[in-house]
């Protein structure tokens, strides 16, 4: 289908609004941009961005919404490939996502914080992305066929508490500044305790 | 010949000075006014001026006390972890088991905070968009809660409940990212303290059942 002129501009509008938007969600931070600001920056007036976005939040919501094309071609890529137990399973795609995020760890900060405050039904909260439940689960029943994870164990409970350490670990970097390596270390040992419940004995 | 002084020595701190007094209240007016107004209308709408307003003060007298917004706001949230804490220890543990007891206590802080979960929401968004020193200080209030936890989870290690080679303080810190994640369940789904309660408890027990010794 060809776009109307119209529709094409607007999408080009909207795509430099938020390619302006991510960087300075990173560079400036979330909280310091304005509207006004990104607006200047995609050469847009400050009207035409409340044409297509109700606010920043969405526009932060879209952005992050948008990187997990990236995120998961890169998943796609490593999955495949995983080899060894399913303890190290499960930390190699935490360590996808720490390596990912990481790279952009202001904006991804601000997502996470912004995430409480956004009214209830507009964005899907952070943690709740179904692809990477799903992967988790995969591996865990995987696990189960290959006689290391009990059968019985609580499968979605596993992955909830490791998810919500997963996020909560992120402070770590805010508070202390560790990179995505001093993370992955954190997270390994996190996955390693929690899955001595759930391993078979 | 000379009377000895028959004065006993004062003891416990000195008397505040009426100024200094008067500064501790307007203090404690301005906690008091903070919390209202952020659990009413969010962080980010609560205005220095507003707060300033609804304790009766002027602008200006929130800066004589507190740097800024946020280092007010932070003490507010320090307040209220101490004030949990002390919950947290007047109820006598008489629970059986090491689970039993962290169950107890985290029903407790859901239980401690029911009424004020738009505080909750505002305390938790504000703890990942602050400076390094304010994280510090609001990782002080935090510290309270999870030596609680590192202690019953001690306590557990030590009746041969649970085993030694149990990691106490990585343990606590994840029950605590749990405990906190489950507020999602709350703010967004409309999950009551029961539901709240089962949840942490299942959570207690996947983080405790690799290290749980046969009874």
């Amino acid at each position: 289908m060809v776009l109307g002129v119209r529709a094409a501009r607007k999408q080009a509008t909207r795509d430099r609004v938020l390619a302006v938007a991510r960087e300075l969600f990173q560079d400036v931070g979330y909280e310091e941009t304005t509207i006004r600001m990104v607006a200047k920056g995609a050469g847009v007036s400050v009207g035409s961005v409340f044409t297509t976005f109700s606010g920043k939040a969405e526009i932060l919501s879209q952005v992050m919404d948008d990187r997990l094309d990236t995120l998961y071609a890169e998943l796609d890529r490593v999955i495949p490939h995983l080899r060894g137990p399913t303890v190290d399973r499960l930390r190699s795609v935490m360590a996808v996502h720490y390596g990912f995020e990481m790279r952009r760890p202001r904006m991804f900060l601000a997502y996470i914080g912004a995430s409480f405050a956004w009214s209830p039904g507009k964005v899907i909260p952070v943690g709740r992305n179904a692809r990477l439940q799903g992967m988790l689960r995969d591996i865990l029943v995987a696990g189960v066929e290959s006689q290391e994870v009990r059968p019985d164990a609580d499968q979605q409970t596993f992955i909830d508490v490791m998810l919500a350490s997963y996020f909560w670990n992120y402070r770590l970097a805010s508070q202390q500044g560790l990179d995505a390596e001093a993370l992955i270390a954190v997270m390994d040992r996190q996955i390693g305790l929690l899955f001595d419940g759930v391993a078979a004995r | 010949m000379n009377q000895m002084p028959t004065r006993p020595f004062t003891t416990g701190p000195a008397p505040l000075t009426r100024r200094a007094l008067a500064k501790q209240q307007t203090r404690q007016r301005l906690l008091a006014a903070a919390k209202q107004l952020v659990t009413e209308r969010g962080y980010e709408a609560a205005t220095v001026r507003d707060i300033a307003a609804a304790a009766d003060l002027s602008t200006g007298a929130v800066f004589a006390s507190f740097s800024d917004k946020a280092e007010l706001f932070n003490e507010v949230i320090i307040a209220d972890y101490a004030a949990l804490l002390e919950r947290m220890n007047s109820v006598a543990a008489g629970e059986n088991s090491t689970h039993a007891t962290l169950r107890k206590l985290l029903a407790l802080a859901y239980e401690f905070h029911a009424g004020e979960l738009p505080l909750v929401q505002a305390v938790i968004g504000f703890s990942w968009q602050r400076d390094a020193a304010i994280e510090r200080r609001n990782r002080e209030g935090v510290t309270l809660i999870l030596a609680r936890l590192s202690e019953v989870l001690r306590g557990g290690v030590e009746s041969g409940e649970l085993a030694p080679t149990l990691d106490i303080d990585l343990i606590a810190e994840m029950l605590w990212d749990s405990y906190v994640a489950n507020y999602r369940r709350a703010i967004f789904d409309g999950w009551d303290l029961e539901a709240l309660g089962d949840r942490i408890a299942n959570q207690i027990d996947v983080l405790l059942d690799g290290y749980q010794n046969a009874a």
